[in-house]
């Protein structure tokens, strides 16, 4: 019983979890905003998007048969992780804001290029590109120790 | 003893990881099964539990991360083992479209008395620079220098690789991708025997069962390791190096928007230098020669195809020949005597993955086989490997956040 003990708080923790910390004000992932995207990618740059946060890399894609671009965020750790390209062909899920000069803004959730999906937030829009092994945002490893 | 260190530092993730605003905490589960642990001739079949808890913060550009996973074996119980690493990175952007990376990290593997040998303390460093030549060229540049330092200092090493790398992107859907290695491993292994304590019968080791599945390969050795007695060394006291440069192509086509394919193909050479363990059982037991990319001289071929189907489905094939050749590593008869040839194995791997994401969680299904035909005789072996598993990201936010 004894040797179980330390289990306890860390099912606490866990459960905790979920409760834990505070959203931050203003530019968030809003599901009730969620729209698909389509299109060209024309220009790629790492940008500071957050006060606080490492610089995300930010597409700006030419929407498929409009001839208009749509500003989609993608993640800090995509820089190094992932070679997107200009030219690509790319569509996916996110998160549609507009600014008030009426530039459009997508916070990305998902993006299929290549015949690949990368799944960049989770359906409630949490970040998927931080934690686990392979959430880092460094490019890929040489292999471990 | 071990086990209660590790205790504290599950306890001190969690606590961290429940008090920091803006953090990640990833749980994932993988179950592994296989009728070939330690990919010899004597097949001994496996099944491995693994679990790990990772963690992530941002802090401004920089981010911490920590991860602690358990790998439980269930017949094998003895190699049974804790695992944890925590570190530190930070992206620095050089102009937009430019920018440099780098990390610091330790990372240890615990084992209990019976395979102490095999614990292990190391760290690692990395820096990168990554840069659009232009918006469909990329070229990048990495380095990564390596420590570990074992229970049993025979295996500790330190090790260095560089990589330059450029791609192109064409409008036809095609990507080609160009890449040069360096690298350089020098084992501080002291030369002398050491006499300790021979493992049990089917003693074995022992690299990371947590992994992810796709493209790992990575193995198990050691079966005949005997406790560090016995090796043969080579030349003198003191370290050391084997040294290999590489080259590599790939090309890759997307067709539609569902499937993509790529090939491609890489020659590496050992340009200094050898495998310091003449005897396969010492350097085997460390990581299994055929997933260490110091180790060895020869090619290797690899096709894939994704397939990206609806309901976030995605399934991936893959085939790889590998032809590998081990310098100083001489083939040894069943009768454990030297043939008086250096080790060569020729390598035939599929895979196959299959995944599947919901709401809150990504579960997966993962079957490899592999047909190794070996001149030394205990590494002529076929088997299969499955694993399944799932990822859930415990979210530390109330709503879907920022970063």
């Amino acid at each position: 019983m004894r040797r179980k003990a330390w289990l306890i708080p860390v099912l606490a923790a866990l459960a905790a979890v979920p409760a834990a910390g505070q959203t931050a004000p203003g530019h968030y992932y809003d599901v009730d905003k969620e729209v698909r995207f389509e299109g060209t990618v024309r220009e790629i740059v790492l940008e500071p998007r957050y006060k606080g946060a490492a610089p995300f890399l930010v597409l700006r894609v030419e929407e498929s048969g409009k001839k208009t671009m749509v500003t989609v965020e993608i993640s800090p750790s995509w820089f190094f992780g992932e070679d997107v390209h200009g030219g690509e062909k790319v569509k996916g899920i996110g998160s549609l804001s507009e600014g008030p000069d009426g530039t459009r803004t997508i916070i990305a959730r998902e993006l299929q290029f290549r015949g690949e999906t990368l799944t960049l937030r989770d359906k409630r829009g949490f970040p998927s590109w931080q934690g686990g092994p392979k959430g880092r945002r460094g490019p890929k490893r040489f292999g471990g120790l | 003893m071990i086990t209660g260190k590790m205790r504290h530092i599950v306890l001190l993730v969690l606590l961290v990881a429940v008090s920091a605003q803006g953090a990640t905490v990833t749980l994932t589960f993988h179950q592994h099964a296989t009728q070939n642990l330690f990919q010899t001739n004597a097949s001994v079949a496996e099944q491995i539990s693994a679990f790990s808890l990772a963690f992530n913060q941002d802090i401004s550009a920089l981010s911490l991360f920590a991860n602690v996973g358990y790998s439980a074996f269930h017949q094998t119980g003895g190699l049974s083992y804790f695992a944890a690493d925590l570190g530190l990175d930070h992206l620095v952007p050089a102009g937009a479209k430019s920018a440099f990376y780098f990390a610091a990290e330790g990372a240890g593997a615990f084992f209990g008395r019976e395979y102490e040998a095999f614990s292990t303390l190391g760290g690692s460093l990395t820096g990168a620079f990554k840069t659009y030549l232009a918006p469909s060229s990329i070229m990048r540049v990495q380095w990564q220098g390596m420590y570990a330092s074992y229970a049993d200092n025979l295996f500790n090493f330190l090790s260095h690789a560089a990589l330059l790398s450029i791609d192109k992107y064409f409008p036809t859907r095609t990507t080609l991708k160009a890449d040069a290695e360096y690298g350089y491993k020098y084992f501080l292994h002291p030369f002398v025997p050491v006499a300790a304590d021979p493992l049990p019968e089917g003693g074995a080791v022992v690299m990371g069962a947590g992994g992810g599945g796709w493209g790992s390969g990575a193995g198990w050795g050691g079966q005949r390791y005997e406790g560090g007695n016995g090796f043969i060394p080579r030349a003198g006291e003191g370290g050391a190096g084997i040294g290999h440069v590489s080259v590599s192509a790939l090309a890759a086509q997307g067709v539609g928007d569902v499937i993509g394919l790529s090939a491609s193909a890489m020659r590496q050479w050992v340009v200094s230098g050898e495998n310091p363990f003449m005897s396969i059982e010492e350097f085997y037991l460390v990581p299994n020669p055929s997933a260490d990319s110091f180790s060895w001289d020869g090619h290797q071929l690899t096709g894939r195809i994704t397939l990206d189907l609806p309901w976030s489905v995605e399934i991936k094939t893959g085939y790889t020949y590998s032809d590998k050749t081990y310098p100083g590593v001489e083939s040894m008869g069943l009768d454990g005597l030297p043939l008086g040839i250096v080790r060569n194995d020729v390598r035939h791997l599929f895979e196959a993955r299959l995944e599947k994401s919901f709401r809150f969680f990504s579960v997966f299904l993962a079957y490899s086989h592999i047909d190794n035909a070996s001149t030394d005789p205990l590494f002529n072996w076929s088997s299969g490997y499955v694993m399944g598993g799932f990822q859930w990201n415990l979210p530390a936010r109330r709503k879907g956040g920022l970063s």
